[in-house]
């Protein structure tokens, strides 16, 4: 009886994929051997991809005999090199576009298979062109599965109660934040602002010194030689960041209690007395699992979004970026059937599905499915701008961010981080 | 109850079985699953005994090492070379970190550059704070699961404060020994040792939920987050119950990621202070064995066919009661019927006899009204009696006490007899009446001739009974080999022209108290009775009936029986040559004539009609060759027998004898025909013997006689003692035997007899009938007592049952007390004369 129940769900499952999928899903069709027994191990730097194992679970309703499993890497950045080349190799590993070009990781990239193959049939179309990204042979040896962006949390609930209008512009951000601050709320805006690692302040300014560049071939390759004369461009980012600050939009005296960038912010933002909180997107994904964790938003549970910080009087910006990619390792054991299950996983509709579980952005075509990260659908493509394919290199990314928690901790006066651009630490 | 309701509470209970045995089959699954369950839990606790102390036993490797490391003041790289000398495990390996820097040696080269045998475990917290690392000997230190920053591999540590010197010349440092253990190795032995829980995965974890050691089935990088996702729980109450998890011994359901229902027993490590041991098996694996549908199946099918069986057979019985009730219904109303049919048909003759009686005493000088009414009460007594007859043998019948009494006899007199009985109906109903014979070569035969004669008095009676006036009745008999050795096959056909039966009649002919319902049988006298006789007395001598019937055409019976031939047989019968002509219309009547003549040794010839035959006798004439006798036929179309008898006195001048045959009663028409010069009569059949003894008679031939008939002077002279205690009784028996010469003697009683026997001198009584139910002492030991007398002549005389009990068992009873023969009231005096006669015979003999 338990055995009918079970294929009765098991098939009961496969048709509500299939339904699920809509019209452009095309049905998945087992190609191999669906009694093959085989190990498929998947390594990285989550410790919780519960997003994945349900994809596991998934999948083994077409191939009952496959185990699939997650595993987390200690200091993986370090370990994942040597990890490929243990007797233990993973069949698919989290990759970052970082890795690519740089001399540390070459043998890392060497494991990559080119998952852009003809013969592997994987649909790369349903991803966003812009997150896909290329080697120079036109190799693609890394699948993003979820998309990074910055922006802020509203409590919907409270400019509802104060009678305010979620900001769509700089203006009413700042005014929003004065009325919020008249009625009595210490810190309109609130973030992690402890260290620089997902702080604040880079959350803020990050995106803005992208916009800046994103136009400008040559300040662009200036900023990632870390030439000084590009820290000119980093001004009007980290006048933004001072603004906040000496505005009293952001407390960083009530920030800095938040210990952690991570579950702690979370927690505060669900005390439901913060009307805004600027965070990453991978910080949002954390707080579907949160509600119930929080024993305020328990007793006053309140409806939240996210949306793209407005910097400038047309909007925010959306900051496009792979959050994590997959690569599958060509020297690892069944690598068949590790290419069939990229071939399931890399559809719209698993993509999708597992971004909504994880509550991050997906990398589909498909944006607008998750609500919660449905505001960024709606930024103009002028006001998009995908870091990989800007060619934005990682040292950049570390002066911006060092530069941004210096000024808005008032360590560093805008002009100095603008003049020290290439050596602040 | 009516049927919907006996099918209702067939189902009712039928449900209540099924459910009966699916919540008995579900409460012993529920059982067997709590059984299984607490197992699962018990063998939950065994891993937890055998992984600690598997542990225990790593951790102790640890220990001596680090004793023998601490104990020596060894370099960092001395203590290396030590434990990779005693190493044997070839997957595991040692790292020694100072616990300033966190950096130290690996006893195994990293996968990456086989000369690199740096470790560093900055980047891995668990070593940041080391209070969970106590003092050698006194715990099991054992990190978390972590990647092994020189392999990659998954695996655990157990850990040990040590003191190292970096080199040769400097100081002893803390540091920490870390006796590595790759996962994937631990979980190859890490398994249920029972195979009927080969499904189910182990997992460790922490005062925190997070996973030392993770099963694949285990989902998230915390057990408490992994059942938060798939199963749903009170956020007020998860605290306490993740903590009842972490401290105590149990089970529960939880779901799994695929929302499987599963077992998840948990038991916390002893040693290892806040670590817990969990076991998880989806539960089907453990009801696999516990639901019995095949029972539940097997028992649901059994009973419906139970069911079905019951309701058909219930059906059946149903149909075969009221097909019971219905005939126990005619039955019965046939018994009332019959009872008031007994009651008319009784009452009726004894109607007759009362009145008649009545008449004859106010009229005893009219001699010939006396004689009128007593013939008149004669025949109702007989109709009576037979009536009386009929009820006791359906008794009989019923009772299934019928048997047998087998004497010698003579079909010839059984055949005058039948044709006796019947004449009188013939003629009141002036029926046309014809008896054949063929072929009865056998005259005396030994059976039951009073269930031979009730056989077919009873068929010819109702043929003659149900046929209208001016009908036709027609008899046929006739004799052939039989298969049963000793025995003739006796064929007996009566057809009629009467009413006939319906075919639904016939169906149930044969039951007692049936009588085809028809306004013109209801004056008929009947019982009912004589066709279920007729045809249990057939079965009883293993013969058959048939009948063949047609409404308003008429019937035929046909009974045939193999009955034995009697050992005496009549001497040979032949006569002299002689010249016979036989004169009937009858063609069949004449070729069965001509046939039995010839085997009488005469020359017979045919004739169809009386103008035919007187032709024939007058050509004879002529020729000088006359017949030496003409037998004729009363009834004939064109010149009736008297007519043809006066013709040939008249116009032929020989005195050839002349004998009339006949169906009927001579009665009318004796004197008639012995006017017209008739010699002699005949009646129809023609047996043999009648004809040989016929023909003999009118030729003047003597032959001896089997019986007198009118000559009673051997009975002269005889005196018969007769026990009877009923004096009118005594008076009709006296006076009876007084007529045919006889003297009587009475005793009324048993002991009289024994008496009167005791003193009588030899030859003084000729025999004794003797009455059975007597007071002082009844016939049966009045016999029992006479034959034990010392005296020879009276010890064998001759006794004889004279009795109302007339039942063949009494007959049994009377011959087995001793006595010679049975002779049952009411008496006819011919059957007395004729067991005398017997009986003397017997005693010549």
């Amino acid at each position: 009886m338990r055995k009918l129940n079970f294929i009765a769900i098991s098939v009961l499952s496969v048709a509500l994929l299939a339904s699920c999928g809509g019209n452009d899903a095309k049905e998945f069709k087992p190609a191999l051997n669906v009694d093959t027994k085989c190990n498929i191990k998947v390594v990285g730097e989550y410790s919780n991809f519960e997003a994945l194992e349900a994809e596991f679970d998934k999948f083994n309703v077409y191939y009952p005999h496959v185990t699939l499993t997650y595993e987390k890497l200690d200091d993986y950045n370090n370990t994942i090199g040597t990890v490929l080349e243990s007797d233990n190799k993973p069949n698919i590993f989290f990759s970052y576009t970082w890795m690519m070009g740089n001399d540390k990781y070459n043998n890392v990239v060497s494991h990559m298979e080119d998952l852009s193959d003809a013969k592997l049939k994987l649909d790369l179309n349903c991803l966003r062109q812009s997150l896909v990204n290329k080697t120079a042979q036109g190799n693609v040896l890394m699948i993003p599965v979820f998309s990074r962006t910055y922006g802020t949390l509203v409590n919907n609930n409270l400019f509802k109660k104060e009678n305010l209008k979620i900001p769509s512009t700089w203006s009413e951000l700042l005014s929003v934040s004065s009325s919020f601050k008249e009625k009595g709320y210490k810190s309109p805006m609130m973030g992690y602002s402890l260290k620089t690692s997902s702080c604040l302040m880079n959350t803020v300014a990050y995106p803005a010194f992208v916009a800046s560049l994103a136009n400008n071939p040559d300040a662009l390759a200036k900023a990632n030689s870390l030439d000084p004369s590009a820290g000119e461009y980093m001004r009007e980012a980290l006048t933004k960041v001072k603004q906040l600050v000496d505005n009293g939009v952001v407390n960083l005296e009530e920030c800095d209690k938040i210990e952690d960038n991570y579950t702690k912010v979370i927690l505060r933002f669900f005390e439901g007395d913060v009307p805004m909180m600027i965070c990453a997107g991978d910080t949002v994904s954390g707080t579907k699992k949160r509600e119930s964790q929080s024993e305020a938003y328990t007793k006053n549970p309140f409806e939240y979004s996210y949306i793209p910080i407005p910097l400038t009087e047309e909007g925010g910006y959306f900051m496009d970026s792979p959050s994590i990619e997959f690569s599958v390792n060509k020297d690892c054991k069944d690598l068949d059937m590790t290419n069939e299950f990229m071939r399931f996983l890399v559809s719209k509709s698993e993509l999708n599905a597992m971004a909504s579980l994880k509550r991050l952005v997906t990398p589909t075509k498909e944006l607008t499915f998750d609500p919660v990260y449905a505001p960024f659908a709606k930024v103009p493509s002028s006001r998009t701008f995908s870091p990989e394919v800007l060619g934005i290199k990682d040292q950049l990314t570390v002066q911006i961010r060092n530069a941004a928690f210096k000024v808005g901790k008032g360590q560093m006066t805008i002009d100095e981080a603008v003049n020290s651009y290439g050596t602040i630490e | 109850m009516k049927r919907i309701w006996v099918v209702i509470v067939n189902i009712i209970i039928m449900i209540s079985m099924v459910t009966f045995v699916v919540v008995y089959s579900n409460f012993e699954a529920e059982e067997s699953k709590r059984t299984q369950i607490e197992h699962f839990e018990n063998t939950t606790i065994t891993m937890e005994h055998v992984t600690e102390n598997y542990l225990e036993g790593e951790q102790r490797i640890c220990d001596v090492w680090a004793h023998y490391i601490n104990s020596e003041n060894l370099t960092i790289d001395d203590a290396i070379s030590f434990i990779r000398i005693s190493h044997v495990l070839p997957n595991a390996s040692a790292h020694v970190v100072f616990r300033d820097t966190l950096t130290g040696l690996s006893t195994r080269a990293r996968s990456t550059d086989a000369s690199d045998f740096n470790v560093s475990y900055k980047a891995l917290d668990f070593l940041n704070d080391v209070n969970w690392i106590h003092e050698i000997g006194t715990s099991i230190n054992i990190s978390r699961a972590y990647t092994n920053p020189v392999n990659g591999d998954q695996s655990i540590a157990f850990c040990n404060f040590i003191k190292v010197k970096e080199d040769a010349a400097s100081e002893l440092k803390d540091a920490i020994l870390l006796r590595v253990l790759p996962i994937t190795e631990l979980k190859e032995k890490w398994v249920f040792p029972q195979e009927e829980f080969e499904n189910a995965e182990l997992s460790i974890i922490d005062a925190d939920g997070d996973y030392i050691i993770k099963g694949n089935s285990y989902k998230n990088s915390s057990f408490f987050e992994f059942y938060k996702s798939y199963n749903k729980i009170d956020p007020t109450k998860a605290s306490e119950f993740f903590k009842n998890i972490t401290s105590s011994t149990g089970s529960f359901m939880m779901s799994n990621s695929r929302g499987e229902e599963c077992i998840l027993a948990f038991t916390p490590f002893e040693a290892t202070g806040d670590w817990t041991l969990l076991s998880l098996m989806p539960s089907r694996y453990l009801e696999a064995k516990t639901e019995n549908w095949l029972l539940i199946g097997i028992v649901s099918t059994g009973l419906f066919v139970l069911f079905v069986f019951d309701l058909v057979i219930m059906l059946y019985f149903n149909k075969q009661l009221k097909v019971t009730a219905k005939e126990a219904k005619s039955a019965s109303k046939a018994k009332t019927d019959f009872l008031s049919t007994m009651s008319h048909d009784i009452r009726t003759p004894m109607n007759a006899i009362i009145g008649l009686t009545t008449i004859t005493e106010k009229n005893l000088d009219d001699k010939k009204s006396v004689s009128e009414n007593l013939r008149k009460i004669s025949l109702a007594s007989n109709h009576l009696l037979t009536l009386i007859n009929d009820i006791l043998d359906i008794s009989k019948v019923e009772s299934g006490k019928v048997n047998l009494v087998p004497q010698t006899f003579s079909i010839v007199e059984t055949v005058e007899n039948l044709m006796n009985l019947s004449q009188p109906m013939i003629k009141e109903k002036n029926i046309e009446f014809d008896f054949h014979i063929n072929r009865m070569e056998k005259e005396y035969l030994h059976a039951d001739q009073l269930r031979l004669n009730q056989i077919y008095i009873n068929i010819l009676s109702n043929a003659i009974k149900y046929t209208e006036p001016n009908g036709k009745v027609t008899v046929d008999m006739k004799e052939e080999e039989s298969e049963k050795e000793g025995c003739v096959k006796l064929t007996y056909i009566v057809s009629d022209t009467g009413i006939g039966m319906s075919k639904e009649f016939m169906a149930n002919m044969y039951q007692p108290f049936s009588r085809q319902t028809d306004s013109r049988v209801n004056s008929i006298q009947g019982t009912g009775l004589g066709l279920a006789i007729t045809k249990q007395m057939v079965d009883l001598m293993e013969g058959t009936i048939e009948c063949q019937s047609e409404q308003g055409v008429g019937t035929t019976f046909t009974v045939v029986l193999d009955i034995p031939v009697a050992d005496h047989q009549r001497a040979e019968m032949k006569l002299n040559e002689m010249d016979v002509l036989i004169v009937d219309d009858d063609e069949i009547l004449l070729e069965t004539a001509l046939d039995t003549l010839e085997s009488l040794g005469l020359r017979a010839e045919p004739a169809h009609g009386g103008l035919e035959a007187l032709g024939m006798i007058k050509h004879r004439e002529e020729t000088g060759k006359n017949y030496d006798i003409v037998i004729l036929d009363l009834k004939m179309p064109d010149l009736d027998g008297i007519e043809t008898i006066k013709r040939i006195r008249s116009e032929v001048k020989s005195n050839v004898p002349i004998l009339l045959i006949s169906a009927y009663s001579w009665s009318d028409v004796e004197e008639q025909a012995k006017e017209a010069g008739v010699n002699g009569f005949l009646s129809k059949p023609l047996f043999r013997s009648t004809l040989y003894n016929k023909i003999n008679e009118v030729l003047g031939t003597e032959i001896e006689s089997m019986e007198p008939e009118n000559d009673y002077s051997d009975l002269q002279g005889l005196n018969i003692l007769v026990a009877e205690d009923n004096e009118i009784n005594w008076e009709i028996i006296s006076t009876l035997l007084s007529m045919y010469g006889i003297t009587s003697e009475r005793a009324e009683n048993g002991r009289v007899v024994v008496d009167k026997m005791k003193e009588a001198k030899e030859g003084h009584y000729t025999l004794i009938f003797m009455d059975i139910q007597m007071p002082e002492m009844n016939g049966l030991d009045a016999t029992r007592t006479i034959r034990k007398l010392d005296n020879v002549w009276a010890a064998s005389i001759p006794i004889i049952a004279m009795t109302a009990d007339a039942f063949a068992e009494n007959i049994a009873e009377c011959l087995n007390a001793g006595m010679n023969g049975h002779i049952a009231k009411p008496i006819d005096i011919k059957l007395v004369i004729k067991e005398i006669r017997r009986i003397r015979e017997e005693s010549k003999k």
